[in-house]
């Protein structure tokens, strides 16, 4: 993983991008320099404080919790560099038909991903306390601590089958069957 | 079901005998010109002939419906449209023969259609317009309904104008500009016609989405269309000049966006109205309908598209009305327009049906044939070409198999039928040939379609759609979803849907919000989320009310009583209150909990909510199956006890806790209620007197209450203007005072204890309900203490269970220690009425809430207190009774829940 992103993206390199990831050349090309244009120091990796810049990234109520994800899970010390940035993109780009579907963008890791989004110390459980933090972030307002510990016992309840008070992955997984989660974490790259 | 179908004709029949029996009574009355003398009855038919009409009308269309559902064979083999249309053929037929059709009255026409019958359907469409899918798709679906319909427009005028060189027609010359306006009316889907088969088909929300949407907007082209070419047909074609043209062409704009905004300035005019009606609260459905029709009016009037003037003027009411009018209103609202929108919809078809039964008709098979290929053809190839375009951008990819529905969805219906009825037939003299045709394309696109689309679908397994109750997970995750989305576009720089969703949901939020709602909502708070944990609480109160046999509270406290007293209570005294209906419910021990409502009987709508709040917390979200863990390992600490336990006192063992605390007390109330029963009938007339007692109390409480909480009530808005900082304070405030109050009273209590062991039955009881059992009658010094009770009553009972429970997580709040101990140990089991007061009516007044509990002591309630005691009489009286009773619920309560 070099950071030497700050020189033109090599041609061996844009293929093999493309070839793992999916992508086309075009919206390689395309991410690059819209990760060149967030790296304002030029330096070949972002960090926290550069997609924190992004004014709609700061003031959504996931924005940091997003950022933290995306800086422990797929990059390294509080830096992601532009090889990290697009296998990240990767798992959301919409595979058009089955064949284009790679490792990256299944239906798996996309519900991966929001897993990990509550699940922050990695024990592939979301406890109470995990569920509570993100719940506080989303609902916001001031609401008293307990209204919200009863939204996240409710919850618990409805996706915890068998009783330990958290929710495995596959818990996680067979609720959401009904939600296109597919669909809905899949984005359109512009090319 | 045929029983009902001749019902329905006797009344038809008989309304018609009775109306020429009129006729000929009145003529006859005028010819024998008798002298005036007073007449002692009057039949005046004609006074209400028209009115009479409609109703019948109304009458006729509602019992043909419920007729056809009696059926099950019927109406899944056929849509009701079909059916609808049948009977209005055999009605119409009936009305033919008896040449009744000539009078008015009773056939509807185009202006009635368009005036009455048509808004409601609209509307009720735009309001339950699923907002997302509609605008996830807005692209897809503009360009259906313009491009589309244009391009369906112009090829089926031009083909059927070509072939009338051919002698397909027979020799029927038909011009072009007419053809036109032919091509105008028929190509565009009928909005009622895909709304009555779509509904009944369940195809995914994407798919119905996209239909509708296109037969709801393409009315802007076809209403341009149609009157362009008819004007045109009426310029004349040879006096047709470029600017005529041109000016068509820009009066699409003015028709589609003139409608549109129209229907938001209603639709914000009548938000804005609702901010007000506070105190008026019968008259917020009233208004909602009525500005929404004066939308379509004015529309109307001004030529512009009243069908997007109304849609949108139903989607931007709906969108805020909700928050500000009562909950009342809100249902009353939905169901006004979907009874109005059904009824109207039911109507329609038959005036269809029984329209067709005319002397205005001919029949030109060549031209009606092809008009019939036309449109399948044309459908198909439209549909082919725009679905097609809009993949290039669409994110889900139309397939061919939505493709394929798509364009054997597109029904033609009654506008374009009543659209042909209205032309001018001294400007288009194949009037007659047109109508025809459209009534054969009607027919076969409902007929035939409409009866194959839904085996279609099955046949092609599209996706259907899922009808599951709303979860909180599921919400929680789409929120969550469309939080990284929007995130991820952002970063990644190609800002897509969500991001442009997240605008306007920020824009909507800082400024429509702001001022058209009366409350305006938080900084940042998730409202949906809230709604939607909400709702969900609500339909499991329903779920337990409608499973319990109503012997749940119901929402309002002065319907517990009404309710306890009207359903199958047997011994309706001895559910003389709350705790004891819900006693009979719960084999938990939340009679702590319950103990509190009692106190507050008769207490505001908020306290309703919070009461009915945490019973569903403690008896809902799968409680069951600890609950009978707990149960049974209550009855083995029972039996240990060396008391005497037969099936009633198991069953309500958790009244044990309280009632008996102790040995001692037991002793004590035993030896109570010993003497009780000595006399055996001064111990009810003692009952009674103690009943009587309750209600005496709680009509005293009830003014002085509502008195206090309209005061804090007040005393909240003044806070919630505050600064949130003040806010936050005032809350750690009643947090702590709260914990103070509470921790005094049940010391002992407070201790983790295993309650399965025999010891433990010592310590549970809780000294000051015991202390105020035995010291009744001077309660006022111990109102602190009760007074305490009642703020935290929950907590006795909740410490075992967190005691009990194995996995314990790490506590944040330091200043809320037990209570987060309790809510991280047991889901089960609701942090209590504190909490759920909270949740009543608004979530932001919340922590005002906590002062109202803690502070009001109020004289009066320490009267209710004596129908503890009471209680236990009845129970001891009438063992048998209620614990025949108690195992119904409780077998009832089981079932339901596992």
């Amino acid at each position: 993983m070099g950071s030497n992103a700050s020189i033109m993206l090599q041609q061996e390199d844009l293929q093999n991008i493309c070839q793992q990831t999916g992508f086309t050349a075009k919206q390689v090309q395309r991410l690059y320099s819209r990760f060149k244009t967030l790296d304002k120091r030029d330096c070949g990796f972002l960090t926290r404080e550069d997609l924190l810049c992004i004014p709609e990234v700061n003031i959504n109520p996931l924005g940091e919790r997003l950022i933290d994800v995306i800086m422990d899970d797929y990059g390294e010390n509080n830096k992601i560099n532009f090889k990290q940035f697009i296998f990240l993109l990767a798992k959301f780009r919409r595979g058009r038909v089955k064949s284009s579907t790679t490792e990256f963008n299944t239906r798996d890791s996309k519900l991966r991903f929001l897993f990990d989004m509550y699940d922050r110390n990695h024990d592939m459980k979301i406890d109470r306390e995990e569920l509570l933090q993100v719940l506080k972030m989303m609902v916001g307002g001031n609401i008293h601590d307990d209204q919200i510990a009863t939204i996240a016992d409710h919850t618990i309840g409805e996706l915890d089958s068998d009783g330990d008070k958290s929710i495995t992955f596959e818990e996680f997984c067979k609720t959401l069957e009904r939600i296109d989660a597919d669909d809905k974490m899949s984005m359109k790259f512009l090319s | 079901m045929y029983q009902n179908k001749s019902s329905i004709f006797l009344i038809l029949i008989l309304g018609l005998i009775i109306h020429k029996y009129y006729c000929k009574e009145q003529t006859y009355v005028h010819n024998q010109a008798k002298p005036a003398r007073f007449h002692v009855a009057e039949f005046n038919f004609d006074h209400v002939s028209d009115v009479y009409a409609i109703t019948l009308w109304i009458l006729l269309g509602s019992l043909a419906k419920v007729g056809f559902h009696l059926s099950h064979r019927l109406t899944e083999k056929f849509p009701e449209s079909c059916l609808l249309i049948i009977l209005g053929l055999i009605v119409g037929a009936l009305l033919y023969i008896t040449h009744l059709a000539e009078q008015k009255a009773y056939v509807l026409n185009s202006d009635t259609f368009f005036l009455f019958l048509l808004p409601p359907i609209i509307l009720e469409a735009g309001y339950f317009m699923p907002n997302r899918p509609f605008f996830d798709n807005l692209g897809t679906i503009l360009l259906l309904a313009i491009v589309n319909t244009l391009f369906n427009t112009l090829c089926i005028g031009l083909t059927l104008w070509g072939f009338s060189f051919t002698p397909l027609y027979g020799g029927t010359v038909f011009d072009m500009l007419p053809c036109f306006v032919f091509a105008a009316l028929i190509s565009a889907v009928d909005p009622v016609a895909v709304l009555a088969t779509f509904t009944e088909i369940h195809v995914n929300d994407m798919l119905y989405i996209v239909v509708f949407g296109e037969s709801l907007l393409n009315d802007a082209v076809s209403v341009v269309l149609y009157r362009m070419f008819d004007s045109f047909a009426k310029i004349g074609q040879e006096n047709l000049i470029p600017t005529d043209i041109i000016l068509g062409c820009l009066s699409f704009f003015v028709v589609a966006l003139g409608g549109v905004l129209i229907g938001i300035i209603f639709g914000v005019v009548a938000c804005f109205t609702t901010k007000f009606t506070e105190h008026t609260p019968v008259l917020e459905p009233l208004i909602i309908l009525v500005y929404a029709y004066l939308a379509y009016l004015t529309s109307e009037m001004v030529s512009v598209s009243g069908i997007l003037a109304i849609t949108f003027c139903g989607m931007v009411m709906k969108q805020y009305v909700s928050f500000n009018i009562s909950k009342k209103s809100d249902a009353t609202t939905e169901y006004v327009l979907k009874m109005l929108s059904s009824i109207m919809e039911t109507i329609i078809f038959m005036f269809m049906g029984l329209s067709t039964v005319s002397d205005h008709h001919s029949w030109n098979t060549g031209f009606v044939l092809m008009t019939l290929l036309c449109c399948l053809v044309y459908r198909v190839i439209g549909i082919a070409i725009f679905a097609n375009l809009a993949n290039c951008w669409r994110l889900l990819e139309l397939t061919r198999i939505d493709m394929l529905i798509m364009s054997y969805g597109g029904l033609r219906g009654a506008i374009a039928f009543a659209l042909a009825l209205i032309l001018d037939e001294t400007k288009i003299p194949r009037k007659k040939e047109f109508v025809t045709a459209t009534i054969a394309v009607v027919f076969f696109t409902v007929f035939v379609q409409g009866i194959t689309i839904g085996p279609l679908v099955k046949c092609l397994n599209v996706r259907r759609k899922q009808i599951e109750e709303p979860t909180m997970s599921a919400k929680l995750t789409n929120r969550m979803m469309d939080h990284v989305m929007t995130c991820l576009e952002e970063i990644s720089g190609s800002g897509g849907s969500n991001s442009l969703r997240d605008k306007c949901r920020n824009l909507d939020r800082n400024y429509f919000k702001r001022w058209l709602l009366r409350e305006t909502p938080q900084e940042k708070m998730d409202i949906k989320l809230l709604q939607t944990f909400k709702k969900i609480n609500m339909q499991s109160a329903m779920k337990v009310h409608d499973t319990s046999k109503g012997l749940v509270p119901a929402p309002s406290s002065s319907a517990i009583h009404t309710s306890a007293s009207g359903t199958n209570l047997r011994p309706e005294s001895t559910f003389a209150n709350f705790s004891q209906i819900l006693a009979a419910n719960l084999p938990e021990q939340t009679v702590p909990d319950l103990m509190f409502f009692e106190n507050h009987h008769g207490a505001e709508q908020y306290r309703d909510d919070a009461q009915m709040h945490h019973f569903l917390d403690t008896n809902l979200y799968r409680a069951r199956p600890r609950a009978t863990i707990h149960l049974r390992s209550q009855d083995e600490s029972a039996g240990t006890d060396g008391v005497a336990h037969n099936r009633f006192e198991k069953s309500y063992h958790h009244r044990n806790h309280i009632y008996i605390p102790s040995r001692l007390d037991k002793e004590q109330i035993h030896g109570r209620k010993a003497g009780k029963t000595s006399g055996g009938t001064g111990r009810s007339t003692a009952s009674k007197a103690g009943s009587s007692n309750i209600t005496h109390s709680h009509t005293h409480s009830h003014s002085p209450k509502h008195h206090t909480s309209s005061v804090s009530k007040q005393q909240n808005e003044k806070l919630r203007s505050a600064s949130p900082v003040s806010d936050q304070k005032q809350q750690q405030q009643q947090q702590q005072l709260s914990k103070t109050r509470s921790k005094s009273p049940s010391l002992s209590s407070d201790q983790p204890i295993r309650p399965s062991s025999p010891t433990t039955e010592m310590y549970r009881p809780s000294p000051p309900i015991s202390i105020r059992i035995d010291n009744d009658d001077d309660n006022e010094i111990l109102d602190g203490t009760t007074a305490a009770e009642r703020i935290c009553p929950w907590r006795r009972s909740s410490i075992p269970d967190a005691a009990r429970s194995t996995s314990t997580s790490p506590v944040n709040d330091p200043s809320n220690t037990t209570q987060t101990a309790s809510n991280t140990n047991d889901p089960n089991l609701h942090p209590g009425p504190l909490t759920s007061a909270n949740y009543s009516g608004t979530y932001h007044k919340s922590p005002e809430y906590l002062g109202e509990y803690a502070t009001t002591t109020k004289p009066e309630e320490h009267l209710s207190r004596p129908n503890i005691r009471d209680l236990f009489n009845n129970q001891s009286r009438i063992p048998d009774e209620k614990q025949e009773n108690d195992m119904e619920t409780n077998s009832d309560e089981s079932t339901t829940q596992l």
